[in-house]
């Protein structure tokens, strides 16, 4: 009895005693779910983690808070600005998260309504059109790039339009400044129930591709490999809870569960995040040819510094690649 | 027999010193220069002053320079002359009508705080994508402080002066034209030193929406690639450009305030 008393005051000691800090730059998007889950359902602690979640509103800081040392791990969308930085051996890659994949609805091409009722009814005819993006090198941008590409228009006949901002670009479409967008499906399907502008496809149809990924920096990996190991271990779990919640969708008690905790760490409605949902592959995988891919296009567009080598960028020892 | 006195004045009076200035900004950048070459700066954290004139030298060479200063340019000389002339012409209203005063100032009061960037959806709406919503970005940003400076400026004239031209019997146009607009002078030319530079800072936001040239899309674009080197460079621009404006303004206060000496 006694002795089973100490080992319960020990057992509580012991737990906080040995939980390591780390810290990871996120976004409350629902692409962001895996380390929701992995926290909330103690993957995390179990590896003797205490993560701490930082929180920003674009890819881009993310990928920075990373490289200033703000924070140990980051995920989220893959820009043309994160392999700049990763080209100068800030960042690298160590399992996927978010692909645009078919059947999913994550991205919408939209079309203003002026411009569907001068005929442009299907992302087939996007090409000349004028195109509302976030940011030059945005995974938007990305996205119209890999339409070009596939239906074979010239996007240096397109005007692209670069707004800074997602309200920004629903307001260009809004009212008819641009004939063309991609936004989320949660921008995306609010502004067509209003008959704001129509949704004429989705990306993960017509272009699927590596969207987002988790990475670090290459000094965690050389200083604190353990902890990175360990890190990725919960992160699969949390993907692996993911698949089961949202993918597999074999046990409704699990999937109203994960929707609760999406809803509280992103802060949205459950209806809106369950209409979201990025495909996110079950054992965390990504694939290192489509991130070459990416790398070469920015290139080839002048958007990325031609010293990067994609090979340099994903770390393959963690979780392996799917090609 | 006393000793004269030394002569004890003088000691805070500010001289000119025609070359301090220059040793000082080209020691800054020689320490910056050595730091980065001996690698104790990180090229990610802060470029090289090297890298910096590397990536303008870059964009002269492609032309790209010329194509970025004359899109701004021309937005910014646009944006300063209408929001400049608006801002005169209620500033001096505000100055000198009691009921433009009693109802322009707390309206001017209530939206100069506004700022521009929240308005941008609302401009693309209003205004398009084009230069309309870029040019009025600028003069919006223009206006209220060209407002606020030219009539405190007409506030500051000195009442006796207005008195005595009055008491002459000088019509009130005349006493508007030859002594209240010459003494509000050096206010107004302090609005238009603080207002040309607001524009330049404007020049970023209003390039927000959807420009392809312009220094402050260089600017944005170069800091979404996370390419350092040039937007640092883009905002060495914009530095000279503030410069440039400075030195204009200076000599625009020496050739109409000569009066005062």
């Amino acid at each position: 009895m006694r002795l089973l008393s100490i080992a319960a005051a020990l057992a509580l000691l012991a737990t906080p005693a040995l939980a390591e800090k780390t810290s990871l730059s996120v976004l409350k998007l629902a692409s962001s779910g895996p380390v929701f889950l992995a926290q909330d359902l103690g993957h995390f602690a179990a590896e003797g983690l205490e993560v701490e979640f930082k929180f920003f509103a674009a890819a881009q800081p993310v990928a920075v808070a990373v490289v200033s040392g703000d924070a140990e791990f980051g995920v989220t969308g893959l820009t043309a600005g994160f392999y700049n930085l990763a080209g100068k051996g800030a960042l690298k890659i160590i399992a996927g998260q978010s692909r645009e994949q078919p059947g999913y609805k994550l991205s919408a091409y939209m079309v203003s309504n002026q411009a569907f009722a001068a005929g442009v009814r299907s992302p087939a005819d996007f090409g000349g059109r004028s195109f509302a993006m976030t940011q030059v090198g945005s995974t938007f941008h990305y996205m119209i790039g890999l339409l070009a590409e596939k239906k074979g228009f010239d996007l240096s006949k397109n005007r692209l339009l670069a707004l800074q901002s997602i309200p920004n670009m629903v307001s260009a479409l809004q009212g008819g400044q641009a004939d063309t967008a991609i936004l989320p499906s949660t921008v995306a399907v609010p502004m067509m129930d209003r008959g704001d502008a129509k949704i004429v496809g989705w990306a993960g149809d017509e272009t699927p591709w590596q969207l987002g990924a988790l990475f670090t920096s290459p000094k965690m990996i050389d200083t604190k490999k353990a902890t990175v190991e360990r890190f990725v271990r919960a992160y699969k779990k949390g993907v692996a809870a993911y698949d089961l919640a949202f993918q597999k969708k074999g046990d409704q008690a699990a999937t109203d569960k994960a929707l609760d905790i999406l809803a509280r760490y992103t802060e949205q409605q459950k209806g809106a995040i369950a209409a979201g949902l990025p495909y996110i592959e079950p054992e965390a995988r990504f694939s290192a040819r489509d991130i070459a891919k990416q790398v070469a296009y920015w290139q080839a567009q002048g958007q990325a510094d031609k010293s990067i080598e994609a090979k340099d960028i994903v770390v393959t020892t963690f979780v392996s690649s799917i090609d | 027999m006393m000793a004269p006195l030394r002569f004890r004045g003088g000691g805070f009076t500010i001289q000119p010193k025609r070359h301090t200035g220059w040793i000082a900004g080209l020691a800054v950048i020689a320490i910056w220069q050595g730091a980065s070459s001996a690698g104790w700066v990180s090229p990610i954290f802060l470029p090289s002053p090297a890298g910096i004139a590397q990536a303008l030298a870059d964009m002269a060479l492609s032309g790209q320079l010329w194509r970025h200063l004359a899109a701004s340019l021309k937005r910014i000389v646009a944006g300063f002359v209408l929001g400049g002339s608006a801002g005169l012409a209620i500033g001096l209203a505000l100055g000198l009508l009691s009921h433009v005063r009693a109802a322009g100032l707390p309206i001017i009061s209530a939206l100069f705080p506004i700022p521009k960037i929240a308005l941008l959806p609302l401009f693309i709406l209003w205004f398009g994508i084009g230069e309309p919503s870029k040019v009025a970005t600028i003069a919006l940003g223009v206006f209220f402080p060209m407002a606020i400076a030219t009539y405190s400026g007409v506030d500051q004239v000195p009442r006796t002066l207005i008195r005595m031209a009055q008491s002459f019997d000088v019509p009130a146009l005349a006493i508007v034209g030859k002594v209240i607009l010459p003494g509000a002078l050096p206010g107004i030319l302090a609005g238009v030193r603080i207002s040309a530079s607001i524009g330049l800072v404007l020049v970023v936001a209003a390039e927000m929406i959807g420009a392809e040239f312009g220094v402050g899309a260089y600017i944005l674009t170069a800091g979404n690639l996370m390419r350092t080197e040039d937007l640092l460079a883009g905002v060495c621009l914009l530095s000279v450009l503030g410069i440039t404006v400075g030195f204009a303004v200076s000599a625009a206060e020496r050739r109409l305030l000569g009066w005062r000496q």
